[in-house]
Order: C-alpha cells, then sequence, then structure tokens
C-alpha cells in the first residue's frame, strides 16, 4: 500500500529517464502528469482509509533487509504523517502542472521531479531511522540537479550551498541515529522499538543537539537558514513550491517524529530554549522580509519565520500545540505554495520580481488582476486573517503554547504583526498604484496558469472554514505522543 | 414559523456574504455582457432578505428572554471553540441598525457609483462588510467577535483601498490596515490569555470568570490594556486614530458606513467587554483617558479641516471618544443610546456629503457655497443630521447626551465639562461646514449644481425622516423621561454649549484668506490641527522609521555577518584548496621531506601526549645541561 506512493513514482521516473526510444516533451509531462495524479488519489484512498481513531502505526509494510545493520524496510503512517504524505503528492501534481510547457530537457526534468516526490514520501512513511536516513538524502540528489540545472543566473551557488548544508544536516542527523543505537545497544534502528531505551541525560543532550542543528538547518531555523533565500531566488517557480511546501516540513517532521519522539526528556528540559529560538527565528525572519525587495525573497523570509511558530509548538509539546504544530505545517505549505506559483507567475508575464520596479498590477485591463486578486487573499491567509486556514493554524499554535511559554509566545505573535507589515508592503507595491510603464503589454494570463493557484486558494478557504477536516486525522496521534513521551520520562534513569 | 425565523436569525449575517459570493462572475470579470449592473440588484435583494427576516425577529424578540445559540466549530485536543450567538434585543437592534444603514448605503452606492466600472467589487465588498458586522452584533464569543473584527479590518482596507490606482489611496488602506492591524493583534495577545485562563471564550463564561479571577495587578492590567487595543483602532480612537481621517479617500457609500456603523461595532465590542474590564481599573481609566483625548483633540482638528469628508469624520473620531468615556465609566446605556443617535445623524450627513461631492466633484470646502437653494434635499439632510448630532434641538443626540449630562452630573463633574465642550465644538465645526457649503456666494464649482437623481436622493430622505423620529424610537426603546424630571440645569447647560457653538460658528470670519491665517500664532494653531497635531509624523519618525531601521540593520547582518561567515567558509575552503594544489611538484624528495615532516610533528605530538615530562626536561633546560656536561 505504502510503497505504492514510493516504487510507482520512481520506476515511472526511471522509465521516463532511461527509456531507449523518443518520448515527446509533450508525452513526459503528461506521462509525470498522470502518475502524480494517480499518487495523489492513492494518498487520498490511503486517507480515507485510515483509521483515525488510533495512534500507532497503520498500513505497516514489514520487510528484513540488511540484518547486520539492524536496517529493516519498516513503513507505516499515523496522524503525524499523513497530512504531510497527502499534502506532497498534491504540491507535486500541482508543481507539475504548473511547469513551463516549453521547459528544456523535460524527460530528465520530470523524471528527477518524480523522484522527489518519491524520496519525500520514503521519508515521511519510514519507520527505521537508517530507512528516514536514506530517503532524507536521496531527495537531495534531485533536488540539487532541479536548481543546478533549471534555475536561475547564480544557481550554481545557490545549488551548491543548498547540497552542502543539507548534507551537513544529513552527517549531523545520521551521527545522531548511529549514537542513539550504538550507546542504548540496540540491535536495530527500528523506530518504535528505539523509543523505549533510555540514555543518560547528557547523552541525550549531545544526540539531541546534533538532531536539533540537523534539522534546523533544514526547517530552516536562525542561523542556519541562509541557504534557503539564495535556493529560492534561484530555482524555478514549481522548485520553489515543493521547496517551501514541503521539503522544509521534512525538518519539522524530524523534530517532532525523533527529537521529541526519542529524547523526550532532554526534550522538555531544553524545551524554554527551544522556544526562544523559535522566537528569534520568527522575528529574524519577519523583519529582514520587510526590508526584501525581492517578491520571492521575501516569501522566502516569511517562511523562516512562520516554520518558527512549529519550534514555538513542538517545543511546548502540550496535546494542542503539536497538534497545531502538523497543522501549521499543512498550512504553511499551502500558504506557502500559493504565494511562490503567485510570484511565479508574476515573474513569467513581467520578467522581474522587483518591489520597486512592479506597479499597479491589478489594472484590470492591461494587469494581472485575478492573479492579484488571489496574491491579496495568499497574504491575509499568511498574516493569520481569519477565514482561511493560516489564521486557526496559527491560534492553534498560540493557545496550545501560552499556558507553557507565555512570553515566547506573546513574543511569536508580534511576528503575525509583522507578517502583515511586509505582506502588505507587498501588496501595496506591486499591485496597487498606477500601473507602471515598465511592465505595458504584459501578455495574457491563461487560465492553465491560474488553475493551481485557485485550488490552493479554495484549499485554503476550505481548510479556514471547516478545520475539522484536517484536524480530525492527526488529533490521536499528537494527543498519544505526548503521553507516551511523558511515560517513557517516567522510566528513565538519572544520569 | 416565528420560532423557526428566530432559530435562524443567526442566517442574517450570511446574506450578505451570500451576497458577496453572488457578485463574483462579474467582479472577476466572467459576464461582462450584462455590465455589472446584476451584481448589484443581487447584493440589494440579500440585503433587503437580511433586512426583513431581521426586522421580524427583531418584533419577535420585543417581549422575550434573550437566549443563545452555539456552535461547535472545533473540538480538538480539548479545546472547544464555538460560535455562540446571542439574540436578545439590543443584539437584534444593532443588527437592525447595520443591515438597514447597509441597505441604504447601498441604494445610495447604486447612484452614487453609477459611472464606476467595478460596481460588481463594490457591492461585493459591501456585502462582506455588512455580513461581517452583523455577525458582529450577534456574536456571543470573543472568538467569533475577534474574526469578524478582523475581517472588518479586511474588508475596511479593500474598500478604502477600492480606487487603488491613486497615491493617496494606497497609502491610505495600507494604513487603514496596519493600524487597526496593532490593535487587532494586541486583542489576539489577550484573547489568547483569556483562553487559557478562563478556559472558555464565550462572554458569559468569561464574565463568570472574571468575579472570580484572581490575577496578579500586573497581568490584569496588560490583559485589560489588551483587550481595549482592537476597539480603540476599530473606533479611531488616541492613539491609533490616523486611519480613518485618511480613509475618506475612499468611496463615499463606504465611509458612510464606516462613520456610522463601524466604528460602532468597535464601541459594541468594547460594550461586551465590559464586565471582563472589571478585572482591571487601569484599563477602565485608560478608556476615559483614551476617550477625552479623542473627543477634545478631535472636535478641535475638526475645525481646521477643509476637506468636508474629513471635517465630519474627525467629529466622528470625538464622538466615540465621549462612547469611550460612558463604557470606562461603567454607562453602557448612554454609550449605546450615543452611539445609535450618532450613527443615523452621521449616516444621513454623510449621504448629504456625497451628493455635494458626486455634484461638484469636489470635496474642499473652501471652493463651495450657495449649495442651499439648489440642492434642498441635500441641505435639509445636512441640517437634519447636525441637528441629530448636536445637542442643541430635542432630537437624537440631544436625549443621548441629556442622558450622559445627568449620569455624570454628580458623580463626575469634569466630564460634563468635556460632554460640554465636545458639543460646543461639534456644533461650531458643523455651522462653519453649513455655511462654507451652502451659505455664501456661489463659487465656480457650486454655480451649476442640480440635486441628485432618485437612487441617492431616495434614501437620503428616508434617513432624513428616520433622524426626525429617533426620539420616539428612543422612547419605544427606553422611556425618555417627562419634562418635569429632567435636570433643568443640565438640560439648560446642554442647550447653552449648544447655542455657543452655533454662535461662534455662525459669527465667525470665514473668508478664503481666513483658511490662511497672516497672523503667526494663528497660523501655528491652525496648522498644528489642520495636521492632526502633527502625529502622523512623530510615527514617522518614531514607530516607522525604528522598524524600517531594524529590519534594514537586521538584512545588513543578514546578509553580511551571518551570510558573510558562510561564505567566508567556503572561500577559505576554496583558497585553502588553490593554495595546497602547489604543494605537489612531482619531486619525490620533496614528498618525502613532507612525509618526514608529518611523522616528526605527530611523533611530537604524540609523545607530548603520553610523555610531557619529557618536554619539560627539554625546555627546563634539563637535557642541554645534561648533555653539555658530559
Amino acid at each position: 500500500m505504502l510503497s505504492a506512493l514510493i516504487w510507482v513514482p520512481i520506476l515511472s521516473a526511471a522509465v521516463l529517464g532511461f527509456w531507449p526510444g523518443t518520448i515527446t516533451p509533450k508525452a513526459s509531462r503528461q506521462l509525470s502528469l498522470i502518475v502524480a495524479s494517480a499518487v495523489f488519489v492513492w494518498s487520498l484512498v490511503l486517507a480515507s482509509q485510515f483509521n483515525p481513531g488510533t495512534a500507532s502505526q497503520q498500513f505497516s509494510e514489514y520487510i528484513p533487509w540488511i540484518d547486520s545493520l539492524g536496517l529493516t524496510y519498516h513503513l507505516g503512517v499515523d496522524g503525524l504523517s499523513l497530512p504531510l504524505l497527502v499534502l506532497n503528492s498534491l504540491l507535486t501534481c500541482i508543481a507539475i502542472y504548473s511547469t513551463d510547457k516549453s521547459i528544456q530537457r523535460p524527460r530528465f526534468y520530470y523524471a528527477l521531479l518524480l523522484l522527489l516526490n518519491a524520496s519525500v514520501a520514503g521519508a515521511f512513511v519510514a519507520q527505521d531511522l537508517l530507512l528516514f536516513f536514506l530517503f532524507y538524502e536521496v531527495e537531495l540528489i534531485p533536488l540539487y540537479l532541479l536548481i543546478a540545472i533549471w534555475g536561475g543566473k547564480r544557481r550554481g551557488y545557490a545549488a551548491t550551498k543548498f547540497l552542502i548544508y543539507t548534507a551537513i544536516s544529513g552527517i549531523l542527523i545520521l551521527a545522531a541515529f548511529f549514537g542513539l543505537v550504538l550507546l542504548s545497544g540496540a540491535s536495530t534502528f527500528a523506530y518504535e522499538p528505539l523509543r523505549n531505551y533510555t540514555l543518560p541525560l547528557t547523552t541525550q543532550f549531545l544526540l539531541l543537539g546534533a538532531l536539533l542543528v540537523g534539522f534546523g538547518i533544514k526547517i530552516p531555523l536562525v542561523p542556519f537558514h541562509t541557504w534557503l533565500p539564495d535556493a529560492h531566488v534561484e530555482a524555478s517557480t514549481p522548485i520553489s513550491v515543493l521547496l517551501a511546501g514541503v521539503l522544509l516540513k521534512l525538518g519539522t517532521y524530524g523534530l517532532l517524529r525523533f527529537g521529541l519522539g526519542l529524547f523526550p526528556e532532554a526534550w522538555s528540559i531544553w524545551a524554554p530554549w527551544l522556544a526562544i529560538w523559535a522566537v528569534v527565528s520568527v522575528l529574524y525572519g519577519s523583519f529582514n522580509a520587510i526590508a526584501q525587495t525581492d517578491m520571492k525573497k521575501m516569501v522566502a523570509y516569511s517562511s523562516v519565520g512562520h516554520m518558527g511558530y512549529i519550534l514555538l509548538a513542538a517545543a511546548a509539546a502540550t496535546p494542542l500545540s503539536l497538534l497545531a504544530s502538523v497543522f501549521q505545517m499543512v498550512s504553511h505549505g499551502l500558504i506557502s505554495g500559493l504565494l511562490f506559483l503567485l510570484v511565479g507567475v508574476v515573474y513569467k508575464k513581467t520578467g522581474t520580481r522587483d518591489i520597486d520596479i512592479l506597479r499597479g498590477l491589478l489594472n484590470p485591463e492591461r494587469g494581472l488582476p485575478v492573479v492579484g486578486s488571489l496574491m491579496v487573499l495568499g497574504v491575509m491567509a499568511s498574516a493569520g486573517l481569519p477565514g482561511m486556514v493560516g489564521f486557526i493554524s496559527e491560534f492553534l499554535v498560540f493557545r496550545g503554547s501560552f499556558a507553557v511559554f507565555p512570553t515566547q509566545t506573546l513574543l511569536c505573535m508580534v511576528g503575525t504583526g509583522l507578517t502583515s507589515v511586509y505582506f502588505l508592503l507587498l501588496v501595496n507595491r506591486v499591485f496597487f498604484g498606477r500601473l507602471s510603464k515598465e511592465v505595458e503589454n504584459l501578455p495574457q494570463v491563461q487560465w492553465s496558469d491560474r488553475a493551481p493557484a485557485i485550488i490552493l486558494a479554495a484549499l485554503i478557504v476550505m481548510l479556514g472554514l471547516q478545520p475539522n477536516w484536517m484536524v480530525r486525522w492527526s488529533e490521536t496521534t499528537t494527543t498519544t505522543m505526548m503521553l507516551n513521551s511523558q511515560e517513557l520520562t517516567a522510566n528513565s534513569q538519572p544520569f | 414559523m416565528t420560532q423557526f425565523l428566530l432559530e435562524t436569525s443567526w442566517w442574517v449575517p450570511l446574506y450578505g456574504l451570500v451576497g458577496a459570493i453572488l457578485t463574483l462572475p462579474w467582479s472577476m470579470g466572467l459576464i461582462r455582457r450584462t455590465g455589472p449592473r446584476p451584481a448589484a440588484y443581487f447584493n440589494l435583494l440579500m440585503t433587503v432578505l437580511a433586512f426583513l427576516h431581521g426586522s421580524i425577529v427583531f418584533r419577535l424578540t420585543w417581549n422575550r428572554e434573550s437566549f443563545e445559540l452555539v456552535f461547535h466549530w472545533l473540538k480538538a485536543a480539548g479545546l472547544d471553540l464555538s460560535f455562540a450567538v446571542e439574540i436578545s434585543q439590543v443584539s437584534v437592534g444593532a443588527m437592525e441598525l447595520v443591515t438597514g444603514l447597509s441597505l441604504l448605503a447601498q441604494l445610495f452606492a447604486l447612484g452614487y457609483m453609477e459611472k464606476d466600472w467595478a460596481l460588481a467589487r463594490f457591492f461585493a465588498l459591501m456585502g462582506f462588510f455588512e455580513g461581517a458586522m452583523s455577525g458582529l452584533a450577534l456574536s456571543n464569543s470573543l472568538f467569533l467577535s475577534y474574526a469578524l473584527l478582523e475581517m472588518l479590518t479586511l474588508s475596511t482596507y479593500l474598500l478604502v483601498g477600492f480606487w487603488y490606482a491613486q497615491p493617496l489611496v494606497v497609502t491610505a488602506a495600507r494604513d487603514a490596515f496596519l493600524t487597526k492591524r496593532v490593535g487587532d493583534v494586541l486583542l489576539l495577545m489577550g484573547m489568547v490569555v483569556l483562553a487559557t485562563q478562563a478556559g472558555s471564550l464565550n462572554f458569559p463564561d468569561l464574565y463568570d470568570w472574571a468575579e472570580t479571577a484572581k490575577l496578579s495587578p500586573t497581568v490584569a492590567t496588560l490583559l485589560g490594556l489588551a483587550l481595549i487595543a482592537g476597539p480603540t483602532g476599530k473606533c479611531a480612537q488616541f492613539p491609533l486614530h490616523l486611519w480613518l481621517d485618511e480613509a475618506m479617500e475612499g468611496p463615499n457609500p463606504a465611509s458612510l458606513l464606516r462613520n456610522s456603523v463601524v466604528v460602532g461595532c468597535g464601541a459594541y465590542v468594547l460594550i461586551k467587554f465590559q464586565p471582563i474590564l472589571n478585572v482591571s481599573p487601569v484599563a477602565l481609566n485608560a478608556l476615559v483617558v483614551i476617550g477625552t483625548v479623542t473627543a477634545i483633540g478631535a472636535s478641535l482638528v475638526a475645525l481646521a479641516q477643509i476637506d468636508i469628508k474629513r471635517a465630519l469624520s474627525h467629529s466622528t473620531s470625538a464622538y466615540l471618544g465621549l462612547v469611550f468615556i460612558a463604557i470606562g465609566q461603567q454607562w453602557n446605556g448612554f454609550a449605546l443610546l450615543l452611539l445609535f443617535a450618532h450613527a443615523i445623524s452621521k449616516a444621513l450627513m454623510f449621504m448629504s456629503v456625497g451628493s455635494i461631492i458626486l455634484t461638484t466633484n469636489n470635496q474642499d470646502l473652501t471652493e463651495m457655497g450657495g449649495l442651499w437653494s439648489r440642492m434642498p434635499a441635500t441641505t435639509t439632510a445636512f441640517v437634519v443630521g447636525s441637528a441629530g448630532l448636536v445637542g442643541l434641538l430635542p432630537l437624537g443626540g440631544f436625549w443621548a447626551l441629556r442622558q450622559g449630562v445627568e449620569v455624570f452630573w454628580v458623580s463626575d463633574p469634569w466630564i460634563v465639562a468635556v460632554l460640554l465642550l465636545v458639543n460646543a465644538l461639534t456644533a461650531l465645526n458643523l455651522t462653519r461646514v453649513f455655511r462654507l457649503v451652502f451659505w455664501g456666494k456661489p463659487q465656480p464649482k457650486t454655480r451649476r449644481a442640480p440635486e441628485v437623481p432618485w437612487p441617492m436622493a431616495v434614501p437620503m430622505v428616508s434617513l432624513t425622516v428616520v433622524t426626525l423620529l429617533t426620539p420616539f424610537i428612543m422612547q419605544s426603546w427606553s422611556p425618555l423621561p417627562d419634562w418635569e424630571y429632567v435636570n433643568l440645569k443640565a438640560v439648560l447647560l446642554l442647550v447653552l454649549s449648544g447655542l455657543v457653538g452655533c454662535g461662534l460658528g455662525g459669527t465667525i470670519y470665514l473668508h478664503k484668506a481666513w483658511s490662511r491665517s497672516l497672523f503667526l500664532p494663528w497660523r501655528f494653531i491652525q496648522d498644528l490641527l489642520g495636521y492632526d497635531f502633527y502625529i502622523d509624523r512623530i510615527y514617522r519618525v518614531t514607530v516607522v522609521f525604528a522598524v524600517e531601521r531594524l529590519s534594514a540593520i537586521n538584512a545588513w547582518i543578514d546578509r553580511y555577518v551571518v551570510d558573510g561567515f558562510v561564505n567566508l567558509i567556503g572561500l577559505g575552503a576554496i583558497f585553502g584548496g588553490q593554495t595546497l594544489k602547489y604543494s605537489a611538484s612531482g619531486q619525490s624528495q620533496f614528498y618525502v621531506l613532507i612525509i618526514l615532516l608529518g611523522i616528526s610533528f605527530f611523533g611530537f605530538l604524540m609523545s607530548w601526549l603520553f610523555d610531557p615530562s619529557l618536554f619539560k626536561t627539554i625546555f627546563d633546560g634539563e637535557f642541554w645541561r645534561l648533555s653539555l656536561s658530559q
């Protein structure tokens, strides 16, 4: 069941990449779109079969792989990974659909996208530390190539920076995993059994520290974030959508699953500092976003800010805040995906993303009125206006975290105020005002340009009006996650 | 049937939203053939429905206990977020006022916005506006109220920014949104605190909690201040007041609603907060201070405005300041009465102003004059509206202010003084505006000024009648006292203050030259008032400057320190590699030398690590002494 999510895209990618005959660009696009849609539908089917009432792993698959290493092919899905899994397959569809039809080397490109989809899905469902790490590293390769080949002017710099950063992140994570297994004396890398081993607190701190830095690079948290704006600016639109929408979530997912899940005791001791780290990230990202003049950089820095909320919620680790952290992941995925898509349309039509040059794009005759309206919606969703998913997820984050970290939560809330500052500046400068001379005679926006954005916008509003549709999948898992951690903490040994 | 209508009274806010959604095909440009008018008609229809449904419910609530409807929205992880709706006489009455005024404003807009190509978008926003406001009137939960307040913020932004191509509109929309958002974020903080402390966000539960709450004084004060921050922004009170003045750049029918009911919504929410605010005396005092400062300051500022809409919008701030004082002093009845009277009169005055602007294409008071004979209905509307606002003739404003004067007569005489001062200043301002616009000689822009067409005249005249009937409406609501029981001194003082204001306004020298006096102290005062005490400049050099600098510095640090460090490491690695490649000379002697050096270095290192005493003897000179002495 779950393997299909991984192996169908990989096999199709292999076919696309290595098929000896010629495949026309159109055919390769259609094939990849069909595969991605099939994967999406399959993930929805899984979601419909998913039993939200239990916290245990569902649809488990278990195949022993390399016994001597302790590596098993063990997959499973719970309320923490299911929403992310669906989000991943949805955004992959959108990324493929919104790709430029006349893209260079289409076969390779689409094959890489499918590979990326498969490896991210694999990372979300892996129930074995080493298997997770494998997928986590595999995901790096297609993304590096996607930035380095189809990127902007400074793509080499950005892609290499991304590669080095993420490789370091991978090394730290691997080191923590090895450390855990060797020091605890466990014989396998399987996740569930490892949770029952307890280590002296100092060791826990060391391992958790490595994990925090490793995943902190991926999320990204200040000061490990500088790869993100560069990567976003150089990556093409679909890649930006995937990067912001799904790949950053690997970091927060890893923190919740492995940081909080494996080292609850050390986590709870460090939690106040993590919350402070979240505050720094939120405020630093927001203030930076205010000063940007490139629209894409602004959205990228806003990601830094908004991912900080997830760390805050994870640090607080109350049942509500954990639920909120999952919700905020999905909400940020949808909203930042929408914003990157729209920025991409603007860039495609006007040839620039510079806030100082663009002006008056809401102009109904010669501007981009529908794109502008969607942008206002996306921006407002990001700023946490009610009726859209950003509001309820952020409210749950704050409501869940306030009881534990009042000061830090209030400081993070300043971030929502700052979000409206920078995004309002963006909308006001780019879309309001008189249409500037530099961007007159824009090419027509097709409905195919707008369709993906409209789908995301509809989802944002629907989940904003009816958050139950999202919350019910994760509630049991996140609630019991905390209970389990408490149990585990209770029987740990002193150091 | 009646029961059904009562139980479905929460539909009323939805009508407006449905209307907004129905206009989408036109506002998005999907249907072009019919022009945007059908969208407007759909919206009007929905508003009529809302009004009718509301009035039936209003009739039904007349002699009935108020009751509450609760909808559970989100239940997760021990949290129960519910939308509570209160159906009571007051809440349904407020909703009725909102839908009624919205209906009139939309009718008025049909004429006022006739030639605008984006009519459909305008009506969609008006429907959204109406829905949010009437929802706010019914809401009985802090969570729902907050959400609706934010929706109001959003729709204010979009309505002010309706003519987004104009530079002044762009800044006005931005300031309106950001100012209100500051208040809203503070309110959100207060809400999160309350939710954690009280467990529920429905007002009845919060009231119960507030009665027994044990909070430290600091927390209580901060909580109270956070709660009043939201309404302060909504009601355009100092220090979050500047947006209303700028927002006058937006279309007039929206300004009409904004100056009458939107600001009122903020105050209405504040009245709902009032039992919670009792936990913090500081917050209540802050309300009184804010209200006093705004009431007097805005009345003064209004005197120096030459834009007709701005002259009126500052008086809105001033009246809402009086409402704030009333709420701070816990006289909610007076607050509601004043809000009601103000909403109706202000709406009427803005209709009159809208007619003037549409006819003359001009908002500058100094370029008008002599309109009374050309636009009789408009003139009547202005006069009746002014009379309904000021405490002089026995219309709404008089009765409301009279109650205020009486309730504070014994306890807080200084508030009576504030009320009288504001009344006098408002009367002065309105008389000034009246003289400039309607009296005097016609100027080029007002020479050919026909009365407005039917779609604008009908709502204007109907509202004129309603304004004249306000005392009777108030009578049926809470009986006005008989003349014998009225505190005659208070009434006399009130009328006197109104007369003084009108007298001053009628006699001061109004001339173009007056608008820029040559006498320097005069001119200073004029500029001080004309530029709102320069508060926007103060903000620009403090808050705005601070945020801007901070973000610039932050971006600099990010680019050159954080990222610079990363790049330095990269550069170091490349530089090291590039330099070391010259060490590969190809001569085997060289490699052997390097190997030898390396081995000896590590040999020394190891022996130093494992037997430091050996080195000690060498450095002590012991080794040399021994070897030399042999």
